[in-house]
């Protein structure tokens, strides 16, 4: 650590990494302000100096003559993603804190198992579930419909926030809850009145997740949704299946991403802040 | 308004928590709990608030059944050892909580929770987080959320054992006046502390490997341990405990004449006993029981020497610094009119003679 | 204590029920549906037996995108772990602007899968791309990316280790922050350098996390398919097709629903044992360097 190169190699590092994280971005934003003649001439990175910018692309997206509309499918993800992610946060947090809290025994079935019970549902394949969700939301008419694509959503998200917020309600402590209840509050009101109100980093980071893999879903969005709901993935993956307009599939994508993108910038104050504070201790 | 326990019962894992616990607990004393860690105080104190089961026994309050009363039926407030306040709320919002919850109106909060925070001495801290406080003053607000309700029943489970010791000192002189008029609240309040018990407590419970070996008065149970095992508890350093011989008219303590039988113990017949002798009763001297110096501690002004007879354990408390080294071999002068007598099962036969006519009745 | 034990189950159960019957009823219709011969000319719940499995046996396209897969999550995954822990050590402690990067490194794990693989898509272009424009600045010869088997799978892996490095980072850049100070100061006090603090203390240290890191991203990346779809479509021919992919062409686009029902349950009951396996295998193989 103490060489005088150790600096040198380690901000190298750095910055080539950081080079290639944002590189898709700054590609993705340079194409969106290009059109056909930025394009087809083969790579061209700086606007002005290699091709003459346009908002084209982005006038594209927003309603323009000729454009594809994003504002409908970024309505409907940001509807299923919210709504399926609270779903999963509320019936996710009431399963943590009662496998937090009391011990289940049914036969050989543990709290731990049915704790890997829910976990192991990351492990199911998209396309295992897909073709019985088709069926199944064929058959009760939810097919193409918000609130069907919210049901299935639940099922991926679900075991994230158990995940997230049994391993948070261990860490706090059960006096807690005891002092709650001798105060006079019942089971469901120290739930809501001590401990939610003590977990919001938990909450959060599991609001994080639930939203990340919920607003990214796109197996699902794409079998199980058509006309009348898209999502955004959807979206820009059409856009995509077409013959290039590269500015407006850039464009759309950066749109896409934003919202998340943005979280991300918030949270990571979040979750910096909760580790450092947990690590100084 | 009696708190009435019968034959408690609580086996886990094969150890016994709580054994055939059998106590009534008065409204308007405190009940000093007082037991070594791993005695069961803390289960029992649980059992008592609801937030543990018992395999068998019962436990009544006003004559009605009180184990089938859900701990937030039970109109009872618990201090923990470790300094449990709600880490979201204020100190305001954290005595103020349990009086939300009974719905009291909100100038009738107010005016408790003022009322009792002046009472602890945190007035001035309604507004900050208890993560912004010292232990000593998260005790406190954990104190004043206790005492503002004003429940019938109020648990407090070693509260001072995780502060430093002039803190502890400090905040034991004001819980004399805190629990002076408690009206109708049962109090109970667990320690390990010889000294805290008997300052604080009305009632004395001893409490060993999940019985209550002894219930009484301070006094009565200062000046009579029912057994060995309570005269070790109730006192600090604990009692000296050691076998001896009772025969022409002398102790003989491991082969050493140790003393003279005084006058309280001169009707016992002769044979083998056990006696307690507590450490500030002992001395050094010319003559005596001969040891080996084990350990020295010196704490303040007194000097606590540890001194192995044989197999036999002895802490000689004396006053002043001295200067004993390690491997020592000394004397010990044990003073004879103030030797407990025990049987050779630990039951308390005979008290040093100045109480003798204060416990005879019993 | 009876009161307490009466709500317990109403706290589980919504959860779990929900998650129960959205699960089970596809657990039950893939089984079923795999021993008959539904398919897109004859949709019904016939019984077939297992011809479905049988032939399943012998279709090499599939064992081919199950044995890729293998190599594609095995490989991306280790990347990952490499480049995510060098990563979290370089921007642990001091390290200027560490926010920044912390924040930058986080970024495209948030992002859409499927849309970064369209953007990735247009960078990998053979004649309009930056990759092979910036190739043929150093000199180089341009590089089929999408259309040659090869290349296929790197722009694949690249694009996987760029998506999901950021996770790896995340986890063991939260574990390296909750580790104890104490060890450190003890290997410092030592007078241990760099690389022996790094294999002695930190190393053995992070097990735990390392462990259940790489097989949370060993799940995840099981699932493969999505970026497949955008950026190769499983080509050239099948050169990058996953078990994913290629149950979506059988059983979505080609609806041999019975078909694809039986690979389904395969492909599942394949990556169960082999995460079992290998999360066995992982947790015995670090145990045993934390030891020595």
């Amino acid at each position: 650590m103490r060489s005088r190169l150790y600096p040198v190699f380690k901000y190298t590092m750095i910055a080539l990494w950081a080079c290639f994280v944002a590189g898709p971005f700054f590609w993705a934003m340079t194409t969106s302000f290009k059109d056909v003649n930025g394009v087809q001439g083969g790579a061209t990175y700086l606007p002005w100096l290699q091709y003459e910018p346009t908002v084209v692309g982005w006038r594209n997206i927003f309603g323009g003559a000729g454009g594809v509309d994003v504002m409908r499918p970024f309505f409907n993800s940001a509807v299923v993603t919210v709504a399926a992610s609270a779903v999963s946060l509320v019936l996710g947090s009431l399963a943590a804190y009662a496998l937090s809290r009391y011990r289940f025994k049914l036969g050989f079935i543990k709290n731990s198992d049915i704790v890997f019970f829910f976990v192991s549902q990351r492990i199911m394949p998209p396309v295992v579930l897909v073709i019985p969700f088709f069926y199944l939301l064929q058959w009760t008419g939810l097919l193409d419909t918000v609130l069907g694509l919210v049901i299935v959503t639940v099922a991926l998200l679900l075991p994230i926030a158990v995940w997230v917020m049994v391993d948070f309600f261990n860490g706090i402590p059960r006096e807690i809850d005891e002092m709650a209840m001798l105060d006079g509050c019942g089971p469901f009101q120290t739930f809501v009145r001590a401990i939610l109100p003590n977990s919001l980093p938990g909450l959060t980071v599991a609001a994080m997740f639930c939203v990340v893999f919920g607003w990214n879903d796109f197996f699902f969005a794409f079998r199980l949704t058509f006309t009348e709901v898209q999502t955004l993935p959807q979206a820009v993956v059409a856009l995509n299946s077409s013959i290039p307009p590269w500015w407006t599939l850039s464009a759309a994508a950066l749109f896409g991403v934003a919202p998340l993108i943005l979280l991300a910038l918030r949270v990571e104050r979040y979750l910096s802040k909760g580790n450092l504070s947990g690590a100084v201790r | 308004m009696n708190l009435s326990a019968t034959d408690l019962c609580l086996t886990v894992d094969g150890v016994d928590h709580l054994k055939d616990v059998s106590a009534t607990f008065v409204p308007g004393r405190l009940h000093a709990v007082i037991g070594r860690t791993m005695a069961g105080k803390t289960t029992l104190l649980r059992v008592l608030a609801g937030l543990q089961g018992v395999d068998s026994g019962a436990l009544t309050r006003q004559g009605a059944d009180f184990l089938k009363t859900p701990v937030w039926r039970r109109d009872t407030a618990m201090v923990y050892q470790q300094f449990i306040n709600y880490p979201h709320l204020d100190v305001f919002d954290n005595v103020a909580f349990p009086l939300k919850r009974a719905g009291l109106a909100r100038d009738e909060i107010r005016r408790r929770v003022t009322d009792s925070l002046a009472r602890v001495g945190l007035a001035d801290f309604e507004r900050r987080k208890p993560s912004q406080l010292s232990g000593g003053q998260q005790q406190r607000v954990a104190l004043a959320r206790a005492l503002a309700r004003g429940t019938g029943i109020l648990l407090l489970d070693e509260p001072l054992a995780n502060l430093d010791y002039k803190l502890r000192e400090q905040l034991r002189d004001e819980f004399r006046t805190l629990f002076s008029d408690q009206g109708d609240t049962v109090v109970i309040y667990t320690t390990t502390e010889p000294a805290e018990a008997m300052m604080l407590g009305d009632v004395v419970l001893v409490m060993h490997e999940g019985r209550i070996l002894q219930t009484g008065s301070p006094q009565e149970v200062f000046e009579r341990p029912a057994t060995t095992t309570v005269a070790s508890i109730i006192n600090d350093p604990p009692m000296n405990i050691f076998t001896g011989r009772i025969g022409s008219g002398q102790v003989t303590v491991a082969g050493f004449q140790a003393t003279h039988v005084s006058a309280h113990l001169a009707d016992l017949p002769d044979g083998t006993y056990r006696f307690g002798l507590r450490a500030t009763d002992v001395g050094l001297a010319s003559a005596g029981v001969e040891g080996e110096v084990t350990f020295v501690e010196i704490s303040g002004s007194e000097t606590f020497v540890h001194v192995a007879v044989g197999e036999t354990p002895f802490v000689v408390q004396i006053e002043g610094i001295h200067d004993v080294a390690l491997g020592d071999l000394v004397k010990l002068r044990l003073r004879p009119e103030r030797l407990f007598a025990f049987d050779e099962e630990g039951t308390l036969q005979r008290t040093p003679s100045y109480d003798l006519t204060s416990v005879e009745g019993r | 204590m009876e009161a307490l034990r009466r709500h317990k189950s109403m706290f589980l159960l919504p959860g779990l029920l929900t998650l129960a019957l959205i699960i089970i009823f596809p657990l039950l219709f893939t089984i079923r549906v795999s021993f008959s011969g539904w398919n897109v000319s004859n949709p019904q719940l016939d019984f077939i037996g297992g011809a479905n499995y049988t032939a399943m046996l012998h279709d090499s396209r599939f064992w081919a995108s199950i044995t890729r897969l293998v190599l594609l999550a095995g490989g991306t995954v280790l990347i990952q772990y490499v480049i995510g822990f060098g990563m979290a050590l370089l921007v642990w402690r001091e390290a200027r602007g560490r926010r920044l990067w912390r924040v930058l490194f986080l970024v495209p794990m948030m992002t859409t899968p499927v849309v970064m693989a369209a953007i990735w898509q247009m960078i990998f272009h053979e004649s309009l791309g930056p990759v092979n424009d910036l190739l043929g600045m150093l000199g180089l010869t341009k590089v089929p990316w999408l259309t040659e088997s090869g290349p296929a799978l790197v722009a694949l892996m690249t694009v996987e280790v760029w998506q999901w490095t950021p996770f790896m980072f995340l986890l063991l850049l939260a574990g390296l922050l909750s580790l104890p100070k104490e060890p450190f100061m003890a290997a410092a006090i030592d007078g241990a350098g760099a690389w022996r603090t790094f294999r002695k203390v930190t190393f053995p240290l992070m097990a735990p996390v390392s462990v259940a890191a790489i097989i949370i991203r060993l799940i995840e990346a099981s699932k493969l398919s999505d970026s497949v779809y955008v950026l190769t479509s499983g080509g050239p021919g099948s050169a990058t097709e996953t078990p994913g992919y290629y149950l979506y062409i059988q059983g979505l686009r080609d609806q041999q629903t019975g078909y694809s029902g039986a690979m389904s349950l395969t492909y599942l009951v394949l990556m169960i044992v082999t995460l079992t396996v290998v999360a066995a295998l992982l947790a015995r193989a670090f145990k045993l360097k934390g030891a020595s």
